[in-house]
């Protein structure tokens, strides 16, 4: 049975969306088979075959606080978290180092994309538009002092949110956390789902007539606490949160894989972490989304599982009446499974006719889809699916026992095995030592990374492949397999599993999906590209880094500013210690254009060569981190060792860093305390300084009080003067530079900017930063 | 509009909407064989990109006049005519 150090409790449940601006309301038209579906008002329709959507009626969002700052899709996340908030009986988390925000998103502010383009381009829309924005949102509102990002793995945000949410706890890096996701309605999904023929002209009709979905919107969130946490302030419990499952499909970036193969991983894993049999499973809320392609794999998998184990098993799709709420429907539904073990009624599958159920008795076999009527039902486990583009899967159980969830005894030391580089200076580790060494700055106050035909040659990446690829998942494409290579760790059949991919990223595609919106405003939604609507969203490049490393294991990408591409080696970390995975690629992956020039030119940002600012770059690192037990039993030859990792956050508005200096400092304490080290131990700094002053101040007054007198005596390391602030590459390669450093392929001594040369053989341990806007931080440190 | 001139507008389309690599694009390659690899996505581009291109709907049509770009081009000649 679960131990009491194991267990995670769900206390509080917000919910809006287009049946309700509240659980209660959600919940009794869920139960009466109340459908929001309806003809849209919010985006232009014209020529367009579908016209259709759920979306959510409330005239009080504006009232939320700081709403002129905020994208629709923040503040429907806001209000869904309060009502949580209030649920649980808690209304402000105290800066708590151990109050996090979790949140996921498919599209996040885009909505505020097409706000900017249609308005003559005011720079107050530009911070709105990044899924980032959400989770800073949130825990400012709440004051979270822990761990805050934004899951972006599209329609598997919301469950992955959950999944990692509860991975934090019980790794006592959380005792309480807001988790979830939000989405709005807006025409880049609308047009792009349209391209693809993939939207239903009436109503979706999940397991039903599967022509296609209806988009949704809305946002579900959840407060999930240690068992520890909840009882001592005497919190109401709903339900204890037991084990999920993540996987890739490997497969394709759109479509699922016909045999079921990732889901049925996922859905499997989530049961072997639970600890419970697929005879246990009570109710599962399905992805169902109603296309084809989903419902007819989703028929497959639970068919292959539990038929013949379980004979009175109950399924249903919410999303007849809620529609796809994509970043958000994992979150959604998750709160329908905890009302319906709670309540004991499973809500229905809508939309059946008389001459609908042959068919549907034929699919179903012994398996109860529940159609148009509520079931009453007693229930002790329940669970919620999601998978989404980018083959991702996600699969997770509520329960009203403890269930059996173990951890591993001993916690593995973890190794950087394998490094890949894309960057301005070049591209592969042998390139960037050559050019560290000879410590060129960066001349141009905005420089791109290339990957040409050689890189791809390089990788082993066909034309067939590689052509389908936006620039933001190229550089991805290259630095994972790049990185691969270096670690020469290949993925067979046996291993695919044990794999796993964690993305970290600032900004995503993001020119990707402002020229996808500037086209639809130049040509109208009904001519959206089928061809580049997949490469709009932020997981696309994990979800291509699957199909062509063939990774099947756990799949995120995170995405909070440019520390993401360090909180990806904290997420992976935490996937390798908590046995789910025996390596992990951590990425820190961002694109730089005349687009993204343009954004950060009108924030400010940039220098002019002499002014305050930063010279933008981009470019994608990929860290091959493994297992102590992978690394001997395969002979792996590591650059470094990764002792522990700190995030933590001092929410200030969004786009800001000014006031957030104590975050830094628990970061850096957290990563001590995870490493088991002092102060006194760290012989060296890889800081992120990138010459705008706000941040560089920061750096530079936290490190005086970690440090004290001591500081003038560290040498401070920083790559920002050579490859620019590529936002979430620079942060994972300052992690790549560490390791690299210590493991003396730098040569002998290297350029520090504080104490000129250092020798290496001074070097043990040195502690990497890095920053995120809205005050997020994280710490890595990293040992010979 | 000759045939020239719809088969040298159907690779520029294909190169620059489908991400093709202009070299490889004969007038006889496959297009959803290995080489090039397109997919059911693609084939939504393609008639997207005919219909704009040359008022030409490709919509509900079989798969033979998408086998490479000399029966695209003939397809859009034949229907151009019309």
């Amino acid at each position: 049975m679960t131990t009491d150090k194991n267990r995670c409790v769900v206390t509080g449940l917000g919910l809006i969306s287009s049946i309700g601006n509240n659980v209660d309301e959600c919940w009794k038209n869920a139960v009466q088979g109340v459908s929001g579906i309806k003809e849209t008002s919010a985006v232009d329709t014209e020529n367009c075959y579908a016209c259709l959507a759920a979306e959510v009626n409330d005239g009080t969002l504006d009232n939320v606080e700081g709403a002129e700052k905020m994208d629709r899709a923040s503040k429907l996340c806001i209000k869904a978290s309060g009502e949580a908030m209030k649920d649980a009986g808690l209304h402000d988390l105290g800066g708590s180092r151990k109050a996090a925000v979790i949140m996921g998103s498919c599209v996040g502010g885009v909505a505020s994309a097409e706000h900017y383009y249609r308005n003559g381009k005011p720079a107050s829309d530009i911070n709105k538009i990044p899924i980032s924005a959400i989770a800073n949102q949130v825990a400012k509102t709440y004051n979270a002092g822990g761990v805050v990002t934004n899951i972006a793995n599209a329609c598997a945000a919301g469950t992955i949110s959950i999944a990692y949410a509860c991975d934090l706890i019980r790794s006592g890096k959380a005792d309480v956390v807001i988790a979830g996701g939000a989405d709005a309605f807006s025409s880049v999904p609308y047009a792009g789902f349209l391209s693809l023929h993939a939207l239903d002209k009436n109503p979706c009709s999940p397991f039903n007539h599967c022509s296609g979905i209806t988009l949704g919107e809305g946002s579900g969130a959840i407060i999930i606490e240690s068992y520890e946490h909840a009882k001592k302030r005497n919190a109401e419990i709903y339900c204890e949160a037991l084990g999920s499952g993540v996987s890739s499909d490997a497969f394709h970036i759109t479509a699922p894989r016909p045999d079921g193969k990732g889901q049925m991983h996922a859905i499997r894993r989530a049961m072997e972490n639970s600890g419970i049999a697929p005879s246990e499973v009570g109710y599962i809320n399905a992805h169902g989304t109603g296309t084809a392609k989903n419902d007819k794999a989703e028929f497959l998998s639970l068919h292959t599982i539990f038929d013949g184990e379980n004979d009175d098993l109950s399924v249903s799709s919410t999303k007849g009446m809620v529609g796809h709420c994509l970043g958000a429907a994992g979150a959604v539904e998750a709160v329908f499974s905890i009302k319906a073990l709670t309540e004991g009624v499973i809500p229905p599958t809508v939309g059946y006719s008389d001459e609908d159920m042959p068919r549907l008795n034929e699919r179903a076999g012994r398996i109860d889809f529940c159609p148009n009527s509520a079931k009453k039902k007693e229930l002790t486990n329940v669970m919620s699916n999601s998978f989404a583009f980018g083959g991702n899967n996600a699969s997770i159980i509520f329960s009203k026992s403890k269930g059996n969830v173990e951890l591993p005894c001993e916690r593995e030391r973890i190794f950087v095995t394998g490094i890949g580089i894309v960057s301005p200076i070049g591209n592969g580790v042998d390139n960037y030592t050559k050019k560290t060494k000879l410590r060129q700055t960066l001349e141009s106050v905005s420089a791109e990374s290339t990957v040409c035909r050689e890189d791809y040659d390089a990788c082993g990446l066909k034309m067939a492949f590689y052509r389908k690829l936006d620039k933001f998942s190229q550089l991805q494409a290259v630095s994972g397999m790049s990185a691969l290579i270096d670690a020469e760790l290949s993925v067979t059949d046996d291993n695919a599993a044990d794999i796993s991919i964690a993305v970290g990223t600032s900004d995503g595609p993001i020119s990707t999906i402002c020229n996808y919106q500037e086209d639809l405003i130049a040509k109208g939604n009904a001519a959206g590209s089928a061809f580049k609507f997949p490469n709009t969203v932020y997981n696309a490049a994990g979800g291509y880094l699957s199909i062509c490393s063939g990774i099947q294991g756990y799949n995120v990408t995170l995405t909070n500013g440019t520390q993401s591409g360090l909180a990806s080696i904290a997420y992976a970390v935490n996937i390798i210690r908590s046995g789910q995975e025996k390596a992990v690629l951590a990425t820190g992956t961002d694109e730089n254009s005349a687009t993204v020039t343009e954004l950060y030119n009108k924030l400010g940002c940039l220098t002019d060569g002499e002014s305050d600012g930063f010279r933008l770059s981009d470019g994608s690192t990929a860290i091959v981190l493994e297992s102590e037990s992978s690394v001997n039993k395969r002979g792996a030859k590591p650059y470094a060792e990764v002792l522990g990792c700190g995030m933590a956050c001092k929410p200030v508005d969004f786009g800001e860093l000014t006031g957030s200096d104590e975050g830094l400092d628990e970061a850096v304490s957290l990563a001590l305390e995870d490493s088991g080290l002092d102060i006194d131990s760290i012989d060296g700094v890889v800081g992120f300084a990138d010459g705008l002053n706000e941040v560089d101040i920061i750096e530079s007054n936290s490190l005086n009080r970690i440090f004290g007198s001591r500081l003038g005596a560290v040498p401070i390391f920083n790559i920002h003067p050579v490859t620019g602030e590529g936002r979430a590459a620079t942060a994972a390669l300052s992690a790549a530079h560490a390791s690299l450093v210590l493991s003396g392929k730098l040569g002998e001594s290297v350029m520090s900017e504080n104490l000129g040369e250092v020798g290496v053989s001074k070097l043990e341990k040195l502690l990497v930063l890095s920053s995120g806007a809205g005050g997020s931080y994280t710490a890595v440190i990293i040992s010979k | 509009m000759n045939e020239q001139e719809i088969s040298a507008k159907i690779k520029e389309l294909l190169c620059n909407n489908l991400g093709i690599d202009a070299e490889v694009l004969t007038d006889d390659i496959p297009l959803f064989s290995d080489g090039i690899g397109l997919d059911s996505i693609d084939s939504l581009e393609i008639i997207a990109g005919i219909d704009e291109e040359f008022g030409v709907s490709m919509t509900g049509v079989g798969k033979e006049p998408f086998y490479n770009v000399k029966s695209l081009t003939a397809y859009v000649a034949e229907h151009l005519q019309d």
